[in-house]
């Protein structure tokens, strides 16, 4: 089973290193979206899915790193590489600043707090012109890199799942576990819970600061209101809820999913993509709130593995 | 005289206008069974989590084998050797028996896993290691928290209502267990309402009524005592 397994993920992961080489701009453009959106699941998925934090903001570390990103492209010059590890760092230093405070705070709280600092951040990106464009926007210089980022992005969607992976089976995991499970038994037993979300946090936030930063090359020009939008966040929560939160596979199971689903009922039905989407939501919630894989780990009593 | 397991030394805590623990005093003295006793809302379980952190104290002392603890963290508190029970069972119900223990554990996992397995065998769930917790019934979860509050080898014991809910065979085997661990040299302070379980097993009885200790002594002298019967009976 887990041969057959490894075997079959070792053929896709082949299959989508050499399909740059004969797929179409559009369909290479489509995969490295999915790349993308299984960075973004699976990092809100360590937070969120692991110790039931739920962070409604959390589009905000894309926006940071895409920013930190954008401007050392833009107005130091570095190469987009280093830029990203950079827009990465910068998304874990947020992470720290906002965390520490925030995550004291119980439920909704959390949640609200998350919100209002990716509202805060848009408000300060637009503010602060000199340095990112204002409300106007930042360009980057014209380079086309769509292919190394396709690796990229790749390599990081890849990264956060193995991340995954590690964390759960991991007794670091299960500690993390515990503060969704009952925080207040997990700290008379001695865990240190403050810490393990800190960490838990921080974990969450490097790759969103990443896939910003490559997002920004990529697209060449960032605005407020394309980097730190609420309807990203939403989609991170939607496609982690729908594949099965706290496990491994659910955010990526979720991304394809959703993704493919979405472009393809977008290109049909260009008024109805909107509804349809809240009505997979309300579906979900209402109908299978574990997800896909948490039905299937339930039933057939799979490991949290999967 | 020896270090005290436990000094508690006029200990207040309200919650807005409710004084729910109003300067009790109390010594535990090393390897020794305690039950703590009273009516309901005398501030049993308020002084349980003034102990372990879990509520701040207004006023007054905590010492834990003469170092003083209060003003530290819940897990701190735990980490320094004070393990305890709930009222209400708080096991991990999406984590499996097995890994409600373990996560208390770090470094070498082999040695955690045989420890784990070893404290399961203790209360005869071991056959049960790989179901989720939530599953079990609620005297099998009562076993799974009791057991994996012993994973730290805490050298204080707090039981929240242990008979609670509990058949008496069940019961039995955790009253046995309860007295190997004194035997071990743990100290217990177990708040209980079966008043069998008090008497047959603790040496040293507290009775609070109202948030102030009103008496304390041996089981025997505490039925005597006209405080108690009238906290309990009225007058």
């Amino acid at each position: 089973m887990t041969r057959a397994f490894l075997g079959a993920l070792g053929v896709a992961l082949a299959a989508l290193a050499l399909y740059p080489f004969f797929g179409t701009g559009y369909g290479v453009r489509a995969t490295l979206q999915i790349f993308m959106w299984i960075a973004l699941a699976g990092s809100w998925n360590l937070i969120s899915g692991l110790t039931g934090y739920v962070s409604f903001g959390h589009v905000a570390f894309f926006g940071a790193g895409a920013y930190a990103g954008a401007i050392l492209v833009a107005k130091v010059g570095w190469s987009w590489p280093a830029a990203s590890l950079v827009g990465g760092v910068a998304a874990c230093v947020l992470a720290l600043v906002i965390g520490y405070p925030c995550l004291r705070l119980k439920g909704p709280y959390f949640a609200i707090a998350m919100l209002g600092l990716n509202e805060v951040l848009r408000a300060l990106v637009s503010y602060f012109e000199g340095l990112t464009g204002g409300g106007s926007g930042l360009s980057l210089p014209t380079l086309d890199a769509t292919i190394p980022i396709y690796y990229v992005m790749g390599v990081l969607a890849a990264a956060v799942t193995l991340l995954t992976y590690l964390i759960i089976t991991s007794r670091f995991g299960l500690r993390l576990m515990t503060i969704r499970e009952d925080e207040v038994a997990a700290e008379a037993l001695g865990i240190d819970t403050a810490r393990h979300k800190l960490y838990a946090f921080l974990l969450s936030a490097a790759g969103p600061g990443i896939a910003g930063a490559l997002t920004a090359r990529d697209q060449g020009y960032i605005e407020p209101i394309s980097v730190f939008p609420l309807a990203m966040t939403i989609t991170m929560i939607v496609m982690v809820l729908f594949g099965g939160k706290g496990t491994v596979w659910g955010p990526v199971l979720g991304a394809v999913v959703l993704f493919v689903s979405q472009e393809f009922v977008w290109a049909r039905f260009p008024y109805l993509h909107q509804l349809l989407f809240g009505a997979i939501i309300v579906a979900v919630v209402l109908l299978m709130p574990r997800g896909v894989l948490g039905i299937l780990q339930m039933k057939y009593r799979l490991p949290r593995t999967i | 005289m020896a270090t005290a397991a436990l000094e508690i030394e006029g200990l207040r805590k309200s919650f807005g206008g409710v004084l729910a623990v109003n300067g009790v005093s109390l010594r535990l003295e090393p390897g020794r069974i305690y039950g703590l006793i009273g009516p309901n809302g005398s501030g049993k379980t308020t002084l349980f989590n003034c102990i372990t952190g879990l509520e701040r104290r207004d006023e007054g002392r905590v010492f834990f084998n003469g170092q003083p603890i209060d003003g530290l963290k819940p897990y701190q508190i735990a980490r320094q050797g004070i393990g305890r029970t709930f009222q209400v069972i708080r096991v991990f119900p999406e984590l499996t028996a097995l890994e409600n223990l373990l996560v208390v554990t770090q470094g070498d996992r082999a040695a955690a896993m045989e420890r784990a397995l070893e404290l399961l065998r203790f209360v005869k769930l071991e056959g049960l290691k790989g179901e989720f917790a939530g599953n079990l019934s609620y005297g099998q979860q009562k076993l799974v928290e009791f057991v994996r509050m012993l994973m730290r080898d805490p050298s204080l014991i707090l039981l929240d209502e242990p008979a609670a809910g509990v058949n008496r065979t069940l019961l039995n085997d955790l009253l046995d267990a309860v007295r190997r661990l004194r035997d071990q040299g743990k100290t217990v302070l177990l708040v209980e309402h079966d008043m069998k379980v008090v008497m047959g097993l603790c040496e040293t009885v507290f009775v609070l009524d109202h948030g102030e200790k009103i008496a304390e002594g041996s089981p025997g002298a505490i039925q005597m005592d006209e405080r108690v019967i009238e906290a309990y009976f009225g007058r």
